[in-house]
């Protein structure tokens, strides 16, 4: 029993600080429903992101269960998860799994835990306003779908960009990226 | 009010109200109360000894009220009522306070504020019982007959039981046959015997009953009364064709040019515009389905009338109405299935190899649609693979959070039938947990695992279809591997869950009587009184009050039958003397408390003139919502006065 994973002790505290965590934005009665999974595996069946990635998404809600916290956070499948959905709307126990994965990502994300690939998105976000920059191809596109080159977001227009990176400073998002990122 | 004389008795319960409130304390300061001449503290006043205590000081210290503080009411008052009265006290002239669940059971950490509590809720029950009246049972008589309501499985059963009592037994089915959802199913697990072999000679036993009078294709539509006192109105719907002269040969319907999709066979297969519903229906009349009979729709044909050798036919019957009176009820209204449909992700009603448990045993049944082969809807080819899914409807916040009880045996009997039929078929069971609880169950599943059927621990995500061969695709995760699959499959099976019926609420309207959260029928208590509902006289069998296989509801059944026959064999019922009473000098004939009556009880006679509210003294419950809607305080609730009720607030905040 030397392997560490076999002398692991479940609790219930990530459970309880996901909840926690979590109660600033959802209701607490729906995060409760956490307790109630019994890893039917009604997500992972109905996983458009678990039939490519190695995502188990209920194999995450068990690892919060047991209150394995390293385990969890530190997941590259934590960052897998499409946010689609089609597990909380499927799940028989109304386990609030979208929203939980979200809660832990902002863990995640406050502890510096974020993954690589994320912060690059996380950067183009703080530069552009937009997630997925507008390369030269993409423009073209966009012409040929008779549409400006650029759209009126704020990629035209440079103080709505600025109003948006104020908010992202403002709310420690900004500081975080350029951080983590180093 | 000098001459009361109180005794006072609190119960230990063990350590259960002992281990935390300090009794001797409470005893202490109750015996210092005005009217209280004794206050003592004993292990068990349900015991015994303890009950002999309090019939004891009755005689030797002439007590004329007992005040027993110990559990709820509904546990022992009967207990304490019966004592009292074998000392010759009134039964009514017994209070209770509950020490047990409203003290230490919910102040269990905190001793003190417990006992406390304890010593307000004794001296509010000493404070009350002053004002307590002596009161009477009242008797009334019961008539020996019953009324069962719902012929499946069930209610033959208990019009059975009842019947074989020497009671006269008035079952009423909705349907043009009795039999219920039993009779459509293929084999019964385990033990795989014909469910129509087993259920078909109980059904002729109703038929021949001298004690049983069918009613078959009717309804009940009101009833009225009370235990040992029913009245039942029953209406007959018409069949055009007369019962008395139908000999059940089947040459109408042979001749009937007519093919709708039979309600029986659930619409896998076809049925006449005139028909039984199956071969072995009880009772074997044919019946008309006016929606879909040419004459009726067009005033053509009359084939059936034509070719009736004994002149059965009837165009102009009309509906009957019947009343009954009877002195107990059982409901025995079975289930419904749960709609596949709602659970888009499983594609029921789109993609046509997606069927339900009780499609498949009609599939699989050789007097079924297509002769007990078991053949795929979309191309009618044998399947080489079958997927079958639990839990569709059941254990699932989304649709209903009960457990069916039923899918676990019914999947892996039809997963074995499959098996029998085609050996080399590939069968896979997607399953949460398997629940095999009942006899000879887990041994059915050990016999179905060796004969290779496959379980998947996992719920299925979703159900696709192939456009060009019809087959399935199944989403799913394997759970005990965490691996996530695409398997195709000739067919999928749902194990659909166990509703209420349908018209559950109407029933519940006609009789007044409870439901649970999940929507079955209420019992009065779920472990002590499992058949018995909030109206007394009336009872539950089998699936009505919740999803249950065929040995449980026959035993439900038979239970129900046993316990309404205790009033029918007594020939007389005591009714509560907690009642209701009004002052016709005070009523205004406003007619509140009529609207708010939940058991009919109230009803308007003329006085000097006026109108003023009566109560209809066997009806009345004593629930008191008359007592508190009357706005000239003019009804009375006895045992729970004005003046009593106000003198136990008083008791309890006198500290």
């Amino acid at each position: 029993m030397k392997d560490s994973k076999a002398n692991r002790v479940p609790s219930w505290n990530l459970a309880k600080e996901v909840m926690s965590r979590g109660a600033r934005i959802y209701p607490l009665e729906d995060l409760n429903t956490l307790y109630e999974c019994v890893q039917c595996g009604t997500c992972v069946g109905s996983c458009p992101s678990g039939r490519r990635t190695a995502l188990r998404i209920r194999s995450m809600i068990r690892g919060i269960q047991m209150g394995y916290r390293e385990e969890v956070l530190d997941t590259n499948d934590l960052w897998s998860c499409t946010t689609c959905y089609t597990c909380q709307e499927r799940c028989p126990r109304d386990v609030r799994v979208t929203e939980i994965v979200k809660i832990v990502r902002n863990i995640a994300f406050e502890e510096g835990r974020a993954k690589e690939r994320h912060l690059v998105v996380a950067n183009n976000f703080i530069k552009t306003g937009h997630t997925i920059p507008l390369n030269e191809e993409g423009k073209k596109t966009r012409v040929k779908l008779g549409l400006s080159p650029v759209p009126p977001t704020s990629l035209l227009f440079p103080e709505a960009l600025a109003e948006i990176q104020e908010i992202m400073r403002t709310d420690g998002f900004y500081n975080k990226v350029i951080r983590d990122k180093k | 009010m000098a001459d009361e004389r109180i005794g006072v008795y609190i119960c230990h319960c063990g350590t259960n109200i002992a281990g935390t409130v300090d009794v001797e304390k409470v005893a202490q300061r109750i015996a210092g109360l005005p009217n209280v001449v004794l206050a003592k503290d004993y292990k068990y006043m349900c015991s015994e000894p303890g009950q002999a205590m309090i019939k004891q000081d009755i005689r030797d210290r002439k007590l004329n009220r007992v005040i027993v503080a110990s559990c709820s009411p509904r546990m022992h008052e009967p207990t304490f009522r019966k004592a009292a009265q074998e000392a010759g006290l009134n039964p009514y002239l017994v209070e209770m306070a509950n020490i047990r669940e409203q003290c230490s059971w919910v102040h269990m950490k905190e001793p003190e504020k417990a006992t406390v509590k304890a010593i307000a809720l004794v001296a509010a029950a000493v404070a009350k019982s002053v004002f307590d009246e002596p009161l009477q049972m009242r008797e009334v008589p019961v008539t020996p007959a019953a009324l069962v309501i719902g012929g499946g499985i069930a209610g033959i059963q208990s019009s059975l039981d009842l019947a074989d009592q020497g009671f006269k037994v008035h079952l009423v089915e909705k349907t043009p046959s009795i039999g219920g959802h039993m009779a459509q199913l293929d084999k019964t697990f385990p033990t795989l015997d014909c469910s129509a072999c087993i259920l078909t000679p109980k059904m002729v036993d109703i038929s021949r009953h001298p004690n049983i009078s069918l009613l078959a294709y009717s309804e009940v539509k009101a009833i009225d009364g009370y235990i040992g006192n029913f009245k039942a109105r029953v209406l007959k719907k018409p069949r055009y064709v007369d019962e008395s002269k139908c000999t059940g040969c089947g040459l109408c319907a042979e001749k009937c040019p007519v093919n709708v999709p039979s309600e029986f066979d659930l619409g896998l297969g076809t049925r006449k515009a005139i028909y039984v519903p199956f071969p072995q229906a009880v009772p074997l009349r044919y019946t008309i389905d006016r929606e879909n009979c040419l004459y009726f729709k067009k005033n053509i044909c009359r084939a059936c009338e034509k070719f009736c050798t004994s002149g059965a036919i009837d165009f102009g019957q009309l509906p009957a109405e019947v009343e009954l009176e009877v002195g107990a009820i059982i409901i025995a209204t079975g289930y419904d299935l749960y709609d596949a449909g709602h659970k888009a992700e499983y594609g029921y009603g789109i993609y046509r190899n997606v069927i339900n448990g009780l499609e498949f045993e009609r599939l699989v049944n050789a007097s079924g649609p297509t002769s007990g082969k078991v053949l795929r809807p979309s191309d009618g080819k044998a399947p080489r693979s079958v997927a079958f899914v639990q839990c569709v409807g059941s254990r699932d916040k989304n649709a209903n959070l009960y457990c069916s009880r039923v899918c676990c045996m019914a999947s892996l009997k039809q997963a074995h039938q499959i098996k029998e039929k085609f050996p080399g078929a590939e069968v896979s069971i997607f399953y949460i947990d398997m629940r095999c609880f009942g006899k000879g169950y887990e041994e059915f599943y050990e016999r179905v695992q060796q004969e290779g059927v496959r379980f998947i621990r996992g719920r299925v995500g979703e159900i696709l279809e192939n456009p060009d061969d019809k087959n399935l695709v199944l989403r799913f995760e394997d759970t005990l591997l965490g691996e996530v699959a695409e398997r195709e499959f000739d067919l999928a099976v749902l194990a659909t869950g166990v509703i209420p019926r349908a018209d559950t609420s109407e029933l519940q309207s006609i009789l007044k009587l409870s439901r649970g959260p999940d929507g079955f029928f209420l019992e009065a208590h779920p472990k002590l009184r499992p058949v018995e509902t909030n109206i007394d006289g009336v009872f539950l069998g089998g699936a009505a009050q919740g999803p249950k296989d065929i040995p449980d509801a026959v035993a439900q059944a038979g239970a129900a039958a046993s316990r309404a026959a205790v009033p029918l064999s007594m020939g007389k019922v005591e009714l509560e003397g907690i009642i209701a009473s009004v002052d016709e000098d005070l009523c205004s004939g406003c007619r509140i408390c009529e609207s708010v009556c939940e058991y009919g009880a109230i009803k308007m006679k003329e006085k000097s003139g006026k109108q003023v509210s009566s109560v209809i003294e066997v009806l009345c419950k004593g629930c008191g919502v008359c007592g508190s809607a009357c706005p000239t305080k003019s009804i009375k609730m006895c045992h729970f006065t004005d003046d009593a009720i106000l003198a136990q607030v008083k008791a309890v905040l006198r500290d």
